[in-house]
């Protein structure tokens, strides 16, 4: 599996927020509330995701954690291509 | 066991189209100068070209042995069985003659029968039970035309086309094979084409691929149907063809026709809903669902037909957005119409075709994506985010496709259909 990044899944999720005229803030502990990521944001970053790896994400193994920061986004999909 | 290859003795006059023009691989010939080929009774003729597809057609207006017309490859090794069992001989047809295989049950013939395989869009294809009149939509007289015949051999739209120009003079047809009709423009103005049937799909691909070429034939009358037509597609006809009569036909191989309307307006008038007419289809809605009682169904079925196909009531007009199985898109407990979407998408002056379904998504369980083709002289070019931000403009939040592919080329199927 061609597994991407954190600094490339940083990278989709910049361009998930461009496309609504929307900023990734350079600290990963900003909140996902605060920069206005909801979920509809999430499913398409975890569908970019997919897209670049060629590979469905499993997203009923580790269940849905609470994500409140852009870090937990990046550390939940780096984790979940592992599955 | 045998194979009977006689044909029955003709017990019907001619049909009145029989001395109709017909261009049939570039070649201008008539229905009554086709060959007359000796074919089983009951068949099911796999035709290898439209010339063989033509013949059978008028064997069977003229004998009326019971017939099932396709090509091979409609029919796959599982169906072929099944016909054979179901005591059709299947029947080869091609420029070196008919090759039958025997039915493993063999069994009268039902004088007249017709038979027409479904498109497959409900899932597999199934034989619906007609007769040459039960098929035949126009009985009216009409102006003399020379038709474009694009479609596959045997299906319902086929035999639309196929039915006109035999039954009434001065309905001429130009028909042209699958590997043709990239070009068929070019053909068409060649041989004097004033009026085409086609799918939305088959109609966005001619614009798309070329639409000058397409502007050079005089067409005077443009038919869509098969699928839902939206209106930018009426739009962009009408553009080109600001003279010829724009109609849209909603029919089917189980309820026949059932829907025509001429306004150039994408939908048909609400006030249709629950009219009844002597000898003419009922059209009512039930939930979301189209329904449909018509005199010209095929055999075994009787009274309201469910069709399958979702309708949404729009500013007066009762739009078919898709099929009820498909077309609904459920975002995080929000329901999308994907017919919808795409009229939004295809709508945009650089879309020239757009394709809107579900993806499985996190948290929200499904998400809307497409598939678009651009126009070729699209300027300027939009890329993702502008596609996305049309649609928000115009959609709910959750109904507005995120993840956009740019295809190159319209796909079609062999019914001219794309998978809507």
């Amino acid at each position: 599996m061609n597994e991407l990044s954190r600094a490339q899944i940083r990278d989709l999720m910049d361009q998930v927020l461009k496309n609504q005229d929307k900023e990734l803030p350079d600290d990963d502990s900003a909140q996902l509330r605060e920069i206005g990521f909801r979920s509809l944001d999430f499913s398409e970053l975890a569908l970019r995701v997919e897209d670049e790896t060629g590979e469905e994400l499993n997203f009923d193994a580790p269940g849905l954690r609470r994500i409140a920061t852009v870090s937990d986004v990046l550390d939940f999909l780096v984790e979940l291509q592992q599955q | 066991m045998t194979v009977a290859t006689s044909r029955p003795a003709s017990a019907r006059p001619e049909p009145a189209g029989v001395d109709n023009r017909l261009v049939v691989g570039g070649t201008p010939l008539t229905w009554r100068a086709l060959p007359t080929p000796a074919l089983p009774d009951p068949a099911a003729v796999l035709a290898h070209t439209a010339g063989h597809a033509l013949a059978a057609a008028r064997q069977h207006a003229t004998h009326g042995t019971e017939l099932l017309l396709s090509t091979a490859s409609r029919v796959d090794a599982a169906m072929r069985a099944e016909l054979l069992d179901a005591g059709f001989t299947v029947a080869l047809v091609g420029d070196d003659g008919v090759h039958p295989s025997a039915p493993t049950r063999p069994r009268a013939a039902e004088p007249g029968r017709l038979w027409l395989l479904t498109s497959g869009s409900t899932g597999r294809p199934k034989r619906v039970g007609h007769t040459l009149d039960t098929l035949t939509t126009v009985r009216g007289d009409q102006p003399d035309r020379t038709w474009l015949c694009p479609y596959a051999p045997g299906t319902y739209a086929w035999w639309q086309v196929v039915t006109l120009s035999l039954t009434q003079s001065g309905q001429h047809l130009v028909v042209v094979e699958p590997d043709e009709l990239d070009d068929w423009p070019a053909v068409a103005a060649a041989h004097g084409v004033d009026a085409a049937s086609g799918t939305p799909t088959f109609w966005r691909r001619t614009l798309y691929r070329d639409s000058a070429a397409l502007a050079r034939v005089p067409l005077r009358q443009i038919t869509l149907g098969g699928e839902p037509v939206d209106q930018a597609i009426l739009d962009q006809l009408r553009e080109v063809f600001p003279a010829a009569r724009l109609s849209w036909i909603y029919a089917s191989s189980e309820v026949g026709a059932s829907i025509v309307v001429h306004d150039g307006r994408a939908g048909f008038p609400v006030e249709w809903l629950g009219r009844k007419t002597p000898g003419r289809p009922t059209i009512t809605v039930h939930g979301d669902e189209l329904v449909v009682t018509s005199p010209y169904h095929g055999a075994g079925l009787a009274g309201p037909i469910h069709t399958g196909d979702r309708v949404q009531l729009i500013d007066g007009r009762v739009l078919i957005t898709g099929r009820l199985d498909s077309d609904e898109i459920n975002v995080g407990g929000s329901k999308v119409s994907a017919g919808v979407v795409r009229g939004v998408l295809t709508g945009h002056p650089a879309v020239a075709w757009a394709r809107v379904t579900g993806r499985r998504a996190p948290v929200l369980g499904a998400m809307v994506v497409a598939d678009v083709v651009l126009t070729p002289t699209a300027a300027p070019v939009p890329d993702e985010a502008a596609l996305v931000r049309w649609c928000a403009e115009r959609l709910p939040e959750y109904a507005v496709p995120r993840r956009i592919r740019v295809l190159t080329e319209i796909p079609v199927k062999e019914t001219l259909k794309s998978d809507v």
